[in-house]
């Protein structure tokens, strides 16, 4: 088990100027939300955003130290815009913010 | 059929052959994590057909599915043969749109 403070070093290992909030979700220091927010993200893709950190956790990752990591790599000004929306795949009341929960078999 | 052993040009040919492509923990209708639910709910707002594979079905398949696509979690989402990445940018794409986009653009090619 890990703690947040280690994940946010770890992920200024790797962006240097980053802003990193890590939430431990359910305090067993394995499942992690991740903001991280960068200027140098402006005009990168998605995946291109994570991929140098997800790379740096990989080992983490395949250990299973780190159980979950949900990373939300932002510029500033998306972080301006963007509410609280940590996400708890384990959680009881699976929230999907801003997604209609469409199940066509129960309708 | 032959048998389906995970190698990377077999993983390809799912994709290239595919425009949206989920590899995750379970089925969309008994997902085994919160991430894979996650992500297949986003790929079942986009009102097209989508194929699933259970990465949980076989012991060989997640190291070789992380291995051919440099991606180390679960789950992944493939767009007309390109990698978007995980439960969080899809949904992130969806959200901005950019995913509807990214589909759309896809057909005209």
């Amino acid at each position: 088990m890990v703690t947040e403070q280690w994940m946010v070093e770890e992920v200024r290992k790797v962006v240097l100027d980053a802003k990193v909030e890590a939430s431990d979700l359910h305090g067993s220091g394995d499942h992690f939300h991740v903001r991280v927010i960068s200027e140098s993200y402006e005009g990168v893709r998605p995946l291109q955003r994570q991929r140098p950190i997800l790379n740096h956790f990989k080992p983490f990752i395949a250990q299973n130290i780190v159980h979950a990591l949900d990373l939300k790599c932002m510029t500033p000004e998306q972080a301006g815009d963007s509410g609280d929306t940590a996400f708890d795949p384990h959680g009881e009341e699976v929230e999907f913010f801003g997604v209609h929960i469409r199940r066509p078999d129960k309708e | 059929m032959t048998e389906f052993n995970w190698a990377p040009e077999e993983l390809q040919e799912i994709v290239d052959n595919n425009k949206l492509v989920l590899f995750m923990k379970g089925t969309p209708e008994e997902p085994q994590c919160g991430f894979s639910n996650r992500a297949a709910t986003v790929l079942q707002q986009l009102g097209q057909p989508f194929v699933s594979i259970n990465i949980l079905s076989d012991h060989r398949a997640i190291p070789s599915v992380c291995a051919w696509s440099d991606f180390p979690t679960m789950p992944q989402i493939f767009v007309h043969g390109e990698l978007i990445g995980g439960s969080d940018i899809a949904l992130e794409m969806y959200e901005s749109g950019d995913l509807q986009q990214m589909l759309v653009d896809g057909e005209s090619e």
